[in-house]
């Protein structure tokens, strides 16, 4: 048996094939990305993202993603809160009408400072709702969701095309890369200003090969009796073998309409009733407090 | 007999060149037959491909002359998919033609573009990829596999469509000895088993000779040579002078045929190396 038939190599990783996440159809696994990552836009309080943020870690378990494969994305995490607590404490705005607060020997502001962390706790579920997506699902998976709502087959081809083509634009970045190793660069000892120069100069090959590649796609895709409508031969509706593949049962429709239909009560009681503001927060009510005392 | 390709005083110049790719060339190719293109490098033996596949003029833009007509109709008034039906292309380089994310979706891709119903496309997709010996790539994406499987995935996408004519363009350029040896087995079984018409572009002629019905010599845009194998070969020291290296064992005879060593036709195949080489020295006496 094939590595393919134990594990499923998804878009960041490779997940088992038996993982739980599979028994779902990927409309109702788009669904969940829908709800997952759209639905902290419209969530201020920090603690109901939270709360989303550790869903999400409990269905990477759960799905059997292995958390290594979760961790390698702390750095980012951790830049993503250096800049945004950065910038709230190097640019707070109006500072008379904020809260100060003295604390190791610098001057912070409460309101800023609190926004950034709304906002890093909403990013931060958004970003964890995409990577449970990408971590469990691939390309085919995307493809047949797009095609089972709908989608025009010429919309989700380009969109699968785009996927391989930034593989390919990686790939071909790579190659580059090791081909300017070989010839003795050695980027360890190159300056921030030199490597800037460096990936500049990376963009001439890559174009090169860009557009060559897109000659060759376009030819190949002339060979395999490919039209701009995406109708075949003889008129009439396209046939769709990867769709019929992965059939929608009543369980799959009730999933996915019980997630979009969660993300849009969500949508519409924060909009109309503002009871995911920050301001009803208990964490906010405790930091207030706290700020006060001092 | 029924002529699948006919190519009638064909000229092409592509955009900003200094000279056509192809000068009034003319080929016709019988139904079924299995035919070799040889020729230097430039020579124009992918343009010449490219127009039977119909690329040419469809999707390049250029200045032709002449006409390519495939099973009697000109290409320059088929569809993209009723060639696809009818001309099946292999690109040399295979990873130049993938258009998918999975072996199984590459194969597939032609298949729905052809308008091949839904219940046919499961049974085409196991047969072309059991031909090709894929089977157990089909999850796989095809930039993540082999050279020399991605060549194969290659030839099972345009297999499953069951075209009338395939063209093989270097099939085996960017691949391993044994992943040559695969291919050329495909396209022994394609001539044997199917009887199609294959076209092969090949600067690797110790393979494909032996499948060859026919030889055609291209260079410098023309049709220079053109004939069965066995006699295509012959002049064995002008071919060289062309850039084409017949097979080996052709060359070493066509050396003792110059030397007035060897008087027999020249062997084209190991075994028929061994077979002449047998009588060569059964002759001398030097072999029981």
């Amino acid at each position: 048996m094939g590595e393919a038939q134990i594990a499923k190599k998804t878009l960041l990783g490779m997940v088992p094939a038996d993982s739980p996440f599979y028994r779902f159809h990927p409309v109702g696994r788009m669904a969940l990305l829908i709800f997952l990552s759209v639905t902290p836009l419209f969530i201020d309080m920090p603690e109901v993202n939270l709360g989303l943020i550790l869903v999400t870690l409990g269905l990477l378990w759960w799905g059997r993603v292995r958390m290594q494969q979760v961790r390698r994305y702390l750095p980012l995490l951790v830049t993503v809160a250096i800049f945004m607590f950065g910038v709230a404490f190097l640019a707070p705005g109006n500072r008379t009408a904020l809260t100060p607060i003295r604390s190791v020997g610098a001057t912070f502001y409460f309101e800023p400072m609190w926004w950034a962390f709304v906002s890093y706790c909403r990013l931060i579920a958004m970003l964890f709702g995409a990577i449970l997506y990408f971590s469990t699902n691939r390309e085919r998976d995307t493809l047949v969701a797009l095609r089972s709502l709908g989608v025009p087959f010429a919309v989700s081809y380009v969109a699968a095309l785009s996927l391989r083509s930034a593989g390919m634009f990686m790939e071909d970045f790579k190659t580059i890369r090791e081909a300017q190793q070989a010839r003795g660069l050695d980027l360890e000892s190159l300056s921030v200003v030199e490597k800037a120069k460096l990936y500049t100069m990376y963009t001439v090959p890559l174009f090169a090969v860009a557009l060559r590649r897109a000659d060759e796609i376009s030819n190949a895709l002339f060979a395999k009796g490919y039209t701009l409508s995406g109708r075949p031969a003889g008129g009439g509706r396209r046939t769709d073998y990867l769709r019929a593949q992965y059939p929608v049962r009543a369980r799959d429709w009730a999933v996915s309409v019980g997630l979009v239909g969660a993300f849009a009560l969500v949508a519409a009681l924060s909009k109309t009733t503002g009871v995911f503001s920050d301001h009803l927060s208990p964490l906010r009510a405790v930091v207030v407090g706290m700020v006060a005392a001092r | 007999m029924r002529l699948a390709v006919e190519v009638e005083r064909f000229s092409w110049r592509y955009p900003f060149a200094q000279r056509d790719a192809l000068r009034e060339v003319s080929l016709a190719i019988p139904a079924g037959e299995f035919t070799l293109v040889v020729g230097p490098n430039e020579a124009g033996k992918t343009t010449l491909m490219l127009a039977i596949k119909g690329i040419i003029p469809h999707s390049l833009a250029g200045r032709h002359d002449g006409t390519v007509r495939v099973f009697g109709e000109p290409v320059a008034q088929k569809n993209a998919a009723v060639l696809a039906r009818q001309v099946g292309y292999v690109f040399g380089d295979p990873d130049a033609q993938f258009t998918a994310l999975t072996v199984e979706e590459e194969i597939l891709f032609g298949l729905e573009n052809v308008g091949v119903p839904t219940s046919e496309i499961g049974a085409r997709i196991r047969r072309a990829s059991e031909l090709t010996m894929i089977s157990d790539l089909l999850d796989k994406p095809p930039y993540d596999i082999s050279g020399g499987e991605k060549q194969r995935v290659a030839i099972a996408s345009v297999l499953a469509m069951d075209p009338e004519i395939l063209i093989l363009d270097e099939p085996t350029s960017m691949i391993d000895p044994l992943g040559k040896d695969l291919i050329v087995d495909i396209c022994g079984s394609l001539k044997r088993d199917r009887r199609m018409t294959v076209i092969v572009v090949e600067h690797n002629v110790e393979a494909f000779a032996p499948l060859a019905d026919r030889v055609v010599l291209v260079r410098d845009g023309r049709i220079e040579r053109e004939g069965a194998p066995r006699t295509f070969f012959d002049d064995v020291e002008s071919l060289i002078d062309c850039g084409v290296y017949p097979p080996q064992v052709t060359q070493v005879f066509a050396r003792l045929q110059r030397r007035g060593l060897y008087a027999g036709p020249l062997p084209l195949t190991d075994e028929e190396g061994v077979a002449a080489g047998t009588r060569l020295l059964q002759g001398a006496g030097r072999w029981r």
